[in-house]
């Protein structure tokens, strides 16, 4: 076993060979000397994939291959139903944080039953004495109806176009997690405000809990905070909404996105 | 140096690599230093696997590729600027534009302050619920699903959760029933049917959850809650069979026109 320089390996000898020009000398030279140090070889793999990946060949699309293109552009609103649903999600998350800074999810401060509460008062706050406050809730409320009616019309162009077939399984049944999410986004909000509505939803919820065998009660207690309503269904619905939920229905989103980018947009019928 | 000749941990007896125990020095590059390619290629266990299953998917690939008649093109669709970045830049101001227009234009109401003392006479969750809603009103259907004589099964509340789930879970199985690579609903009169029977009774069920806007008889409503969307399916499916009569025709055409019926 010898430790001695190979032949093979002596890159200035072959070099010297090649009998090329100064500029092609001058090139390979610093290249060797860079490759020696970092070992760019390594790292050419990555270069070709991008160049490849920038130059990429692909198939003919649908759209082409059948000449839609001049049909097409009148359906185009309907493909960018899942990107609105988005916006609609990204207005009411930025007007929602705004909202938060003078919300108080509290029921206290009612002297007797049907007074207004201190999550009551905080939105009658925003109402009349915050700047553009009014303006910030109807917003924030439109955001979230933009973005119910924005996914159920999504569903219903992936499912009449065919979308979420065979490859697409998971990111059908995703969806449909996504939508119930949503769909509870809008419940936990409706309840903030603590208002008569709100108070009268959410007891219909613990009763649809109450109503389920076996994980009912438990299910009643993890998401309302106990059987009656009060404070702790109020803090509960309040991280729900502000907490919880924004950090799974991003990620869900995320991955939602990240699957059609693999798997490429389901092709224009 | 042991004269038995005895194998190395290796399994090798050759002498010559025989080392003191150590660690391996620097190997020299000889004739069996792998390349850069064969480098990559993992000699044991799950990498192995790994890297054999992703060479052949990536063969079977290549091969797809070579017997698809599709035309190799360089581009595909629209560039991403301007074309793409221009037109989802005006489709999403104009959206939050009217988005805010409509904000200003139609603020939410705000009610009184809850009150548990008293209940209101109409308890309605946001519009989107609606159909949630009329769910856990199918209670006048409870007592036909009974098999005891008079005793309900299930309470009416546990009855509207469970076609929760079996709506859920219908909508989830979907693409497991229905596979294959047609998209437009004429090529598949019967999903698109199943698929307008779904909205209809979406919006039925809306109509049974403010039931009380209604000026007819309970009865009714719940009938026509399952009738309708039925009905409209049934329509949804006559009319689309026959349009694919006439879009069979327009992708034969070509067809024809070589060889004209007689």
């Amino acid at each position: 076993m010898s430790l001695k320089k190979n032949d093979e390996m002596d890159h200035n000898a072959w070099l010297k060979r090649q009998d090329l020009t100064a500029i092609e000398t001058a090139f390979l030279t610093t290249l060797i000397w860079v490759d020696k140090r970092l070992r760019i070889v390594d790292y050419l793999e990555l270069l070709e994939t991008m160049y490849y990946r920038a130059n990429l060949q692909m198939p003919k699309s649908h759209t082409e291959q059948y000449d839609l293109d001049n049909k097409f552009w009148y359906w185009y609103p309907l493909y960018s139903l899942g990107s609105l649903s988005i916006i609609a999600y990204l207005v009411a998350a930025v007007s929602g944080a705004m909202l938060g800074f003078y919300y108080s999810p509290s029921t206290a401060g009612a002297a007797a039953q049907g007074d207004p509460t201190a999550a009551y008062d905080s939105v009658v706050l925003i109402l009349q004495d915050v700047q553009f406050g009014f303006m910030l809730r109807s917003i924030h409320s439109w955001a979230a109806q933009f973005m119910v009616a924005a996914v159920f019309l999504h569903m219903l162009r992936v499912y009449f176009t065919g979308a979420y077939k065979e490859p697409r399984e998971v990111n059908w049944i995703l969806g449909v997690v996504l939508i119930g999410l949503t769909l509870f986004f809008g419940f936990s909000g409706y309840v903030l405000p603590w208002k008569q509505l709100s108070f009268w939803a959410a007891q219909i919820g613990v009763e649809m809990a109450l109503a389920t065998p076996i994980v009912g009660e438990w299910a009643a207690q993890l998401l309302f905070g106990g059987f009656t309503l009060g404070q702790a269904t109020l803090v509960r619905m309040y991280i729900l909404h502000v907490f919880v939920l924004p950090f799974v229905v991003t990620s869900l989103i995320a991955l939602h996105v990240g699957i059609v980018w693999v798997q490429g947009i389901a092709e224009p019928h | 140096m042991t004269e038995d000749n005895e194998p190395m941990t290796d399994g090798g007896t050759d002498e010559d690599a025989r080392t003191d125990g150590g660690p391996p020095a620097t190997v020299p590059p000889d004739d069996e230093t792998p390349t850069w390619s064969e480098r990559k290629e993992r000699s044991q266990g799950l990498a192995q696997l790994t890297y054999q299953y992703f060479e052949r998917s990536r063969r079977e690939d290549e091969d797809l590729r070579a017997e698809s008649t599709y035309v190799e093109r360089d581009v595909l669709g629209f560039p991403a600027w301007p074309h793409e970045t221009i037109r989802n830049l005006a489709i999403t101001s104009f959206f939050i534009g009217m988005l805010i227009f409509i904000a200003a234009l139609m603020p939410p109401h705000f009610g009184h302050p809850a009150n548990p003392g008293s209940t209101p006479a109409i308890i309605l969750p946001d519009w989107y619920l609606y159909w949630s809603f009329g769910l856990l009103k199918l209670n006048p259907l409870n007592p036909q699903l009974a098999v005891l004589d008079g005793n309900i099964l299930l309470g009416n509340e546990f009855l509207g959760i469970i076609a929760h789930g079996i709506v859920f879970g219908a909508i989830g199985l979907v693409p497991f029933l229905n596979k294959g690579s047609a998209r437009r609903p004429v090529e598949e009169p019967f999903w698109a049917a199943v698929g307008v029977t779904g909205v209809v009774l979406s919006l039925t069920l809306a109509a049974l959850a403010i039931q009380n806007f209604f000026p007819f008889e309970l009865d009714l409503l719940v009938t026509l809650t399952f009738l309708l969307p039925v009905l409209c399916g049934i329509i949804t499916y006559a009319v689309l069979k026959t349009m694919r009569e006439g879009y069979m025709y327009d992708l034969n055409r070509r067809y024809y026109m070589l060889r004209p019926p007689k």
